[in-house]
């Protein structure tokens, strides 16, 4: 085990994924020798050079269709957007073409593509540049969306995107790039849509991912002083949702909460809920809490964005009514 | 340059893309498919003469007029019937295609963008792919006026000529983005002279002259092979259907198509191939009717095929 940052954690994953198979490529604004907007790619231009790794001018359109014609052709890219929120611009490339090329075209083509997308929160990034997008992707059959959490999951997540065959949007947290945390030696895989049991727990199950897993996590351990135990559940992504870990998690608990930053309309947590009613009601001792960011667009504000955002004592207070619905 | 071989073989092309044509209009009428059809009639020396000088592994992005560009780069034509009649003996399996969405890889037939403009990006990325992979392959990109339009067009042109990209813009100027004429949709005379913007080569020609769309081709896949980049190449020319099957075309006049009819590629090539002494009226009709059974032919074998299971939806979704 080494102990490496978030960001650390991304760049060697792009690091052994560019050594291992010459057909990876990493094309983005500003990635080549700047080393990306947030540093991550720091580093790969110098030791790969400019033929596999380059930068493009701000053409988002072009940097996700792109990656997808020169995926079809039998190359993997890996194409950085900026910020999470440029896939409202690339959204018929990402949507349209990277999600349904193969299932429209017979299933003649492939597109391994990656597409990493820097969302949540970063200190007062503004409304265009804070969300996480990752509900606006849940009816793109075709596609897959992972949320890593931690350094491990960023580095064995990025990985399996990667050598995938299908189009993956990584959807990596910036307010999460200087978190630490333990990361296995030598290769390191994690499979796409296998949730990880962050804490393990009895009494309430919060369904969490990317910033809220840490939350979830703080909120466990405070109310774990009163007795209460909870379960904190990474599915790691959400589309394929590992529904099975998630179930198994609220067959044992009785109750449920789902968290993230993105506002409830229209978000994932939705999914998992509406999931769990459909196949665990029975189980449930309280009504299921969607405990996400408010309603609105996220403040530039670096003060007022975190009231746009779910914290720890919202967690605790949903867990507390979940325990004590009669 | 063109050859009689040449000659011969764009007025064969031709021909097997109207008659092909001809053949899948009466399986419209029949019921047999949908009218979900958009005519190319008219547009065969553009189509057939812009993909008549590529390589079986260049790349093609088709567009959404007849399937000339597709036949000529060689999708199986019995194949492509069985796309627009859903039967799995189509390239997508059964799961239908109509005037998009039909793809042959072996040939380089990467498919089409549904959204118009949406295979610019592809196009470019293809080309990108070409380059890093070290080949000499290029990509030909159609598109119609309307799509010129599209931002996609501008990010993807300005990618190919920064980096040099092996890429032909061929865009089909048939006057109309289904009702709205050029005139009303475009800010420049010919969409060629966008090229100008990107510092590539841009150029006008008749597309109802497939001599004329073949050798500017030509010239244009030489140039990309060799390194020299992309080019933006427009061809004129005109559609004699509607937009759709069942198009009032109430925003065009009768003069203006008979005007463009007699420009018929179909009636005026064969014409100056006997003026030019690349073929006899002999050699005309023999080509007439081998093209007819072969067409025919290929028809009778793809009525034969049948439809997919219904599991067949929730085939391919992945990998």
């Amino acid at each position: 085990m080494t102990v490496m940052t978030y960001a650390r954690a991304i760049n060697r994953a792009l690091a052994e994924e560019l050594e291992r198979d010459a057909d990876v490529f990493i094309m983005g604004q500003d990635v080549g020798a700047f080393g990306g907007a947030f540093g991550v790619t720091r580093g790969l231009q110098e030791r790969f050079g400019r033929r596999r790794v380059f930068d493009t001018p701000i053409s988002e359109n072009f940097l996700v269709g792109g990656g997808v014609g020169a995926a079809l052709t039998g190359l993997r890219p890996v194409v950085e957007l900026q910020y999470a929120d440029f896939i409202a611009v690339a959204m018929d490339e990402i949507y349209n073409k990277a999600a349904k090329w193969r299932y429209m075209h017979g299933g003649l083509f492939s597109v391994p593509l990656v597409i990493r997308a820097p969302g949540g929160l970063a200190g007062g990034a503004g409304p265009e540049h804070s969300q996480s997008p990752e509900g606006l992707l849940l009816s793109a059959a075709g596609l897959h969306v992972v949320t890593p959490s931690t350094p491990a999951d960023a580095l064995g997540l990025l990985k399996s995107a990667v050598r995938s065959s299908n189009p993956v949007v990584y959807i990596e947290h910036k307010g999460l790039y200087g978190l630490k945390g333990e990361v296995p030696d030598g290769e390191h895989l994690i499979p796409i849509g296998v949730a990880d049991v962050k804490r393990e727990g009895t009494d309430v199950t919060i369904v969490a991912w990317t910033s809220m897993v840490h939350r979830a996590l703080a909120a466990a351990e405070t109310l774990a002083a009163e007795g209460i135990q909870v379960e904190v559940v990474d599915p790691r992504g959400v589309r394929p949702l590992d529904t099975d870990t998630i179930l198994a998690s609220v067959q044992k608990t009785g109750r449920l909460i789902v968290s993230h930053e993105a506002p409830a309309p229209g978000g994932a947590a939705s999914e998992v809920a509406a999931y769990v009613a459909e196949h665990a009601l029975d189980y449930l001792a309280a009504p299921i809490q969607r405990v996400c960011g408010a309603d609105i667009p996220i403040p530039q504000s670096s003060d007022l964005e975190q009231y746009a955002i779910p914290s720890v004592d919202d967690l605790i207070r949903a867990c507390r009514s979940a325990l004590s619905y009669r | 340059m063109a050859t009689r071989d040449t000659y011969r073989g764009l007025y064969t092309g031709m021909l097997r893309v109207a008659t092909w044509e001809q053949r899948l209009l009466r399986m419209i009428e029949e019921g047999r498919t949908s009218g979900f059809y958009h005519a190319g009639r008219g547009q065969e020396a553009t189509a057939v003469g812009a993909t008549m000088p590529l390589r079986r592994d260049d790349y093609l992005l088709y567009d959404h007029r007849g399937m000339g560009h597709a036949i000529t780069k060689g999708v199986p034509i019995d194949r492509l019937f069985s796309d627009f009649l859903g039967f799995r003996e189509g390239t997508t399996g059964g799961l239908g295609a109509g005037i998009v969405h039909i793809a042959w890889p072996e040939a380089g037939v990467l498919g089409q963008s549904g959204t118009l403009g949406g295979s610019f990006p592809i196009a470019a990325g293809a080309g990108l792919s070409a380059l890093y992979r070290g080949t000499d392959q290029v990509v030909l990109c159609f598109f119609g006026d309307g799509a010129s339009n599209r931002g996609t067009f501008h990010e993807s042109a300005n990618v190919a000529a920064l980096w040099n990209l092996p890429v032909i813009w061929l865009c089909e100027n048939n006057g109309y983005a289904v009702s709205v004429p050029t005139a009303e949709a475009i800010s420049v005379a010919q969409i060629s002279q966008r090229a100008i913007a990107y510092d590539m080569p841009g150029t006008t020609v008749d597309g109802m002259d497939p001599i004329a769309v073949y050798d500017a081709v030509s010239a244009a896949v030489e140039r990309a092979r060799a390194g020299g980049g992309p080019s933006l190449i427009e061809a004129m020319t005109y559609r004699y259907r509607g937009h759709y099957e069942g198009d009032p075309q109430t925003y065009r006049t009768r003069e203006e198509r008979d005007e463009w009819e007699a420009k018929d590629p179909l009636v005026m090539f064969p014409r100056r191939l006997i003026d030019e002494g690349y073929a006899d009226e002999q050699w005309i009709e023999a080509t007439r009717i081998s093209v007819s059974e072969e067409i025919e032919a290929a028809a009778a074998t793809a009525l034969q095929g049948s439809k997919p299971p219904v599991s067949r939806i929730f085939d391919n979704v992945y990998a």
